[in-house]
């Protein structure tokens, strides 16, 4: 596939604190790229670069489709994490602006707004003052101005963050339908299990660097090993004879446990104590949000051996 | 520039459709038109014709005392009208003692020449001399009856009347024929283009306040970064100052258009071919650089400030700075060639102001000065603008708290 933005070495920093370094992704045409990060970890400073609000100390950033060095702004659709409209104009009036800063053209800009509105559940509020609009129309309308103007790229930072399980589902099907047609998608999000459901590659970042990059399915099979989750009361020393075990987590009669890698999951049941109470158990492979938080929390279960108490 | 003007264009739009503007902007003229009614209102109160009279003496050489003393009481000047005998010298000494006292010889120089001379004593009202021009329609009427009327004689009355204003301080044994100070044929023609300009500058210059609130809105309405992800902070700037230059106008020509036909009506004058000058396009410079610079500065300023509420002392300042050149407007007017008169020329932030006064009241323009200053005043915007373009860079997208002076600093540097 087609990268359209091909991002190399990024560096920032601020003052003397490195903010970013090193990065380098690209994204392709048609696919959901999804950045991952806690809060702090630089996906919007990474973002801010790309969109050139912010200007990088090193590395390069390239947008295939452009002539020159300047960013193709009008080819871009981007939803920041800190958005919102201006607050005493009309809906349309305010969507019609947007387009036109990106040269699109104006009748076309407002029959995809008013399709737009309908499709998102906001059909005859184009006269309405955006002041009027709860939080979550407001979203919703800035969803809508950021692809309004058919964007190559799109660039979404956490555009699923304040919004009810409904509105998700609308916004998830929207960004993955866009995808289909073509559409590269950069996506910052702390729902994991949104973006596990949608993106086709990820690029994790902590602290500013490079945690993982590569396709769902890759990081899946590298990172996410089995964990086996046993409810019934059982003692820790117990569980600690157990093998291939990386980590045991206990919460009242609740006992999770991280295993290894290489576990082939009907070998491993077999090793069982025969003394261990069992009401309960469940084996799967430990979820994009489970990596997330491990990292995040710095608890390095992946690379350590070691054993933390709940 | 396409992005500019589309920035701009927004600009005047979204402020066209806000009520709160559209209020403001018929309000404006017709709180003017208010308070001048309200003026001529307690101006007319029995009450306040408490003001001191003048007492004028006139030394009558020709019988005209008794049109004189009509004219005064038609016009209700504040005069008590009398007559004299005492000669030009003895006055001199006379008014040296009086106090709000004046001297008028109407005599064969006034028939023949057009002059007729006038002493003053201290502390004449600073309307007198305006007042003294409605005498001399009875005069000419004089005149007119004694010349039969032939065109040689018509140029004669064309001539009109001078009055010659002396001060007892003054050389009085110079005649006044040589020393002829003549007051303009009419006080309002002179000061009409100035006036005007400086309408159209306070105009654009308040409106152009409004570009504060709509750099700070920006940033409280967390718009900014979807906005500069279409465009450039400088087109966002430029934009801005376009768009409200533009609005500023707007409100001039609607208050005018409100005001002229009032103004016509409470001054009889054709005040429209005394505006409409050549002197007029300086006059405009002016003004326009004097908005450019503010408005530069405000939305440098404005896009540090988290919220117009929250304006720290710093912005505050910033915000007081086109009241500056009221602080020369007495200097100025007594002297508008002295020193402070100068060093307001010279300052950017009181230039436009302090010279359109000048121009307004001078006869004679300084031209050297005026070079100066206008040279002063571009490369300071040229200044204001490129600084502000750095301030509104990273201002504009730092939320929730005030830069201070020390960021800005650091900001301008680098």
């Amino acid at each position: 596939m087609e990268a359209l933005l091909t991002v190399n070495k990024l560096g920032k920093s601020f003052k003397d604190k490195q903010i970013i370094s090193d990065i380098s992704f690209e994204v392709r045409k048609g696919e959901i790229m999804a950045i991952l990060g806690p809060n702090g970890a630089g996906k919007s400073t990474t973002i801010r670069n790309i969109m050139g609000i912010m200007y990088p100390d090193e590395g390069s950033i390239t947008f295939t489709n452009s002539t020159g060095k300047d960013i193709p702004r009008h080819k871009i659709g981007y939803l920041p994490e800190e958005r919102g409209l201006y607050k005493n104009v009309k809906v349309m009036d305010i969507l019609l602006y947007l387009a036109e800063l990106k040269d699109y053209p104006q009748a076309k800009a407002k029959q995809r707004a008013l399709d737009y509105l309908k499709k998102f559940d906001l059909e005859g509020k184009e006269k309405v003052s955006v002041e009027e609009l709860s939080k979550g129309m407001g979203q919703k309308v800035q969803f809508i101005a950021s692809i309004l103007h058919e964007p190559e790229l799109l660039i979404l930072d956490e555009p699923f963050s304040g919004l009810d399980p409904v509105s998700q589902e609308l916004f998830k099907q929207e960004i993955k339908e866009l995808a289909e047609k073509g559409t590269a998608i950069l996506l910052s999000s702390h729902q994991m299990n949104l973006v596990e459901e949608m993106a086709n590659r990820l690029f994790m970042i902590h602290r500013g660097q490079k945690v993982i990059y590569g396709s769902m399915e890759e990081v899946k099979t590298t990172y996410a090993n089995f964990k086996c989750t046993i409810r019934g009361i059982n003692n820790l020393e117990i569980l600690q004879t157990i093998p291939e075990v990386l980590r045991i987590e206990q919460q009242e009669d609740i006992s999770v446990l991280y295993l290894e890698q290489a576990v082939q999951p009907t070998l491993w049941l077999k090793q069982l104590p025969n003394e261990l109470v069992v009401h309960e158990l469940t084996m799967d492979r430990v979820s994009l949000h489970e990596i997330f938080i491990d990292i995040a929390t710095d608890k390095n279960m992946l690379k350590e051996t070691g054993e933390v108490y709940a | 520039m396409r992005n500019t003007m589309k920035v701009a264009k927004w600009e005047i739009k979204r402020n066209l459709k806000n009520k709160t503007f559209l209020i403001g902007l018929f309000l404006t003229p017709v709180l003017i038109i208010g308070f001048m009614l309200l003026g001529s209102l307690f101006g007319d109160d029995p009450a306040d014709t408490e003001q001191e009279t003048t007492r004028v003496f006139v030394n009558d050489q020709l019988g005209v005392f008794p049109e004189l003393q009509e004219s005064v009481n038609q016009n209700k000047l504040p005069w008590d009208l009398l007559q004299t005998d005492l000669t030009e010298k003895e006055v001199a000494a006379e008014a040296e003692l009086s106090e709000n006292t004046a001297y008028i010889f109407i005599d064969e120089r006034a028939m023949q020449e057009g002059n007729v001379p006038v002493y003053l004593s201290e502390e004449i009202p600073p309307f007198f001399s305006n007042e003294l021009q409605l005498l001399s329609s009875p005069l000419q009427t004089m005149q007119m009856e004694e010349l039969g009327i032939t065109e040689k004689q018509l140029a004669v009355i064309s001539k009109g009347f001078h009055f010659n204003e002396q001060s007892p301080g003054e050389n009085i044994n110079t005649t006044s024929t040589e020393e002829e100070t003549s007051l303009g044929e009419n006080p309002i023609e002179d000061l009409a283009p100035g006036a005007f300009a400086g309408f159209i500058m306070l105009s654009i210059v308040f409106t152009g306040m409004a570009i504060f609130q709509s750099a700070s809105q920006e940033k409280k309405d967390k718009i900014a970064e979807i906005i500069l992800s279409s465009l450039t902070p400088a087109e966002l700037m430029q934009g801005k100052i376009i768009g409200y230059f533009v609005l500023g106008l707007i409100q001039a020509v609607v208050s005018i258009t409100l005001l002229f036909p009032f103004l016509l009506w409470k001054i009889d004058l054709p005040i429209i071919e005394y505006i409409f000058v050549p002197e007029l396009i300086l006059l405009l410079v002016i003004a326009i650089l004097g908005f450019l610079l503010f408005a530069s500065l405000f939305v440098g300023i404005g896009a540090t400030m988290a919220d117009i509420t929250t304006a720290g002392n710093f912005q505050g300042m910033v915000m007081m700075l086109p009241f500056l050149p009221f602080i020369f407007i007495g200097p100025v007017i007594s002297d508008p060639t002295g020193l402070m008169a100068q060093i307001g020329t010279y300052i950017p932030f009181t230039s436009p102001g302090v010279l359109l006064l000048r121009l307004t009241i001078m006869e004679e323009w300084p031209w050297v000065e005026i070079v100066i200053s206008l040279a002063i005043l571009i490369v300071s915007v040229w200044l204001a603008m490129k600084l502000a373009g750095k301030i509104f860079k990273v201002g504009i997208l730092m939320y929730g708290k005030n830069a201070t002076p020390g960021e800005i600093w650091k900001w301008i540097r680098a």
